[in-house]
């Protein structure tokens, strides 16, 4: 039978709506990618990454100490935060029917919704006010607020897919419910886990809200935890509204810098599984060339 | 002879909360057979089994009255531990449930690993013996530290046999083992299930009529919780008591 014309051309305009809207959805990721090379671009060297800032007035420094900074505080928190979501997770997905468990369902799906800005505010009563000093300590506290209600349901939906018969055969091997949990359940999730657990994270490095009044910023590379610290969202924001044109530069480098370490996170959680598939592969073709 | 007796069941009972949907069984299984258990769907046979390895209570409000003797002592008495019972009364289930992201070789050898087993030589050989025993050691001696999960349905199910037979249980007991798989495979497990019973007492559900008269020495017949008749396969099958029987597998009704 010949399609009408009519619907040829009906089919033919919704395709090039779809066409046309994926590509809307792509640009602007492309367009910030063009901008922030072409601004910063020039300010992207060697000094930008392994140098500090120099004094006001003089040209020249780096942001070193700012990424190191986040590097320091996303991991501080993640440290706090990963362990304690995900056992939150798997309590949810395993346990998750009495009131406890709604209750903490319920607090974990409002802080999710907290506004980063509050979740700062939250940080800087608990530790700077009885500190009487900004610190990293804050900062990392902030940010682990950020990521710990998305790693922990993240890990409940993930360990929800497992399916049930799957649980019942780890029971029926004779073996004690933790170790179904922990051995199976969790182990066979483990790379969709870690996807989980990257994301967050990757979220936690973009946020600003959260380390304006905890870790306040810096000018100086520092390890000391209660001591204020650089991070690379502030920083940008302090060069990026600063009256030097050098500053401002290299806010658009920091920029570049923050939306690669963020952009590398979500491709390496991506491509997690592929590249599992490439390490065992690789072990097998050892593996038989060794036994030949 | 009462060595032979496998496994006893005496008035069990199982509940879905109010619902009693298996209705005071008694049963004698003896040791080295395969035993079917038949009739039509909802009649219980897999609430049933699933209450002689205690895995029936891990539904929510599931519960269960009765007893089950195995090896003089009553697996629902109050101090036993169903994660011992489990060890001895392995399960096989409707759908084959490899474990997900886990070579081969791990889900044969998971239960020794877990229960403490790690001497490699040893869980090689435990590997070799069930895969040969679950007729699946051809088929993937190449490939152990592949994922279970990239066999084929069939495989899979023999995976899953292997498995249970890795932690070695007197008892085995499977729902509706093949009802997933075509019939190339379905072939395959029944001829394992005969060869299997040298060493083991199997006890099978299944909806096919057919497969209870090839494999089964003994059937029971169910229907809405209550058991019909038990005997020899081939009376049942010929010389039914029952008029229920004889009217299912005549296929007047099912």
């Amino acid at each position: 039978m010949k399609i009408s014309r009519k619907r040829a051309l009906k089919n033919y305009f919704f395709y090039t709506c779809l066409i046309l809207s994926s590509i809307v959805v792509i640009i602007p990721l492309f367009m910030v990618f063009f901008f922030l090379l072409q601004k910063g671009g020039s300010s992207l060297s060697l000094d930008f990454f392994f140098n500090n800032p120099k004094p006001v007035g003089e040209i020249g420094g780096g942001m070193k100490h700012a990424i190191l900074g986040s590097f320091y505080m996303v991991g501080l928190g993640s440290l706090i935060a990963v362990p304690l979501g995900l056992v939150c997770g798997v309590y949810l997905s395993e346990f998750g029917k009495g009131k406890i468990a709604s209750l903490l369902r319920f607090t974990i799906d409002l802080l999710t919704g907290v506004p980063s800005i509050v979740v700062g505010i939250f940080a800087y009563l608990i530790f700077v006010v009885s500190m009487k000093s900004f610190s990293a300590i804050a900062g990392a506290f902030a940010l682990s607020i950020i990521i710990l209600p998305i790693v922990t349901r993240t890990t409940e939906e993930i360990l929800k897919l497992i399916p049930k018969h799957v649980k019942e055969a780890g029971l029926a091997l004779g073996l004690p419910r933790w170790k179904v949990i922990v051995f199976i359940v969790v182990k066979g999730s483990r790379s969709s886990l870690m996807t989980g657990i990257i994301l967050a994270i990757s979220r936690a490095a973009g946020e600003t809200a959260p380390l304006l009044f905890t870790a306040f910023g810096s000018m100086y590379l520092s390890y000391s935890p209660d001591e204020p610290m650089a991070s690379l969202p502030v920083q940008i924001y302090n060069y990026a509204i600063s009256p030097y044109d050098d500053w401002q530069k290299q806010a658009w480098a920091g920029a570049f810098t923050l939306i690669i370490i963020v952009l590398g996170l979500n491709l390496f959680a991506r491509f997690y599984f592929v590249r599992k598939d490439i390490y065992r592969s690789i072990k097998k073709l050892f593996t038989r060339q060794t036994k030949d | 002879m009462t060595n032979t007796i496998a496994l006893e069941v005496k008035n069990l009972n199982a509940y879905f909360g109010d619902f009693r949907a298996v209705k005071d069984i008694n049963l004698t299984y003896h040791k080295n057979t395969v035993n079917a258990i038949i009739g039509p769907s909802g009649c219980g046979k897999s609430t049933y089994i699933r209450c002689l390895n205690r895995i029936h209570e891990e539904v929510e409000d599931a519960s269960v009255k009765g007893e089950v003797i195995l090896g003089g002592k009553n697996i629902y008495a109050e101090n036993a531990d169903p994660v011992e019972v489990r060890k001895h009364i392995g399960m096989v289930f409707q759908k084959p449930n490899p474990f997900p992201s886990m070579s081969i070789f791990d889900n044969v050898t998971i239960g020794p690993k877990l229960w403490g087993e790690k001497d490699r030589t040893k869980l090689e050989e435990i590997t070799e013996n069930c895969l040969k025993k679950a007729a699946l050691w051809d088929e993937v001696k190449d490939k152990l530290h592949q994922d279970g999960t990239s066999l084929s349905g069939g495989q899979q199910q023999r995976l899953c046999i292997a498995r249970t037979l890795a932690i070695d249980p007197p008892i085995i007991l499977m729902d509706e083992p093949t009802s997933a798989l075509d019939p190339i495979a379905t072939v395959k497990i029944e001829d394992l299930m005969n060869e299997i019973k040298k060493e083991y007492t199997v006890i099978v559900v299944t909806h096919n009529m057919q497969q209870a008269r090839r494999i089964a020495d003994y059937t029971s017949f169910f229907v809405l919780g209550d058991l019909i008749e038990h005997g020899l396969t081939s009376d049942i099958f010929t010389n039914p008591k029952e008029k229920k029987t004889e009217d299912y597998i005549s296929g007047n009704f099912g």
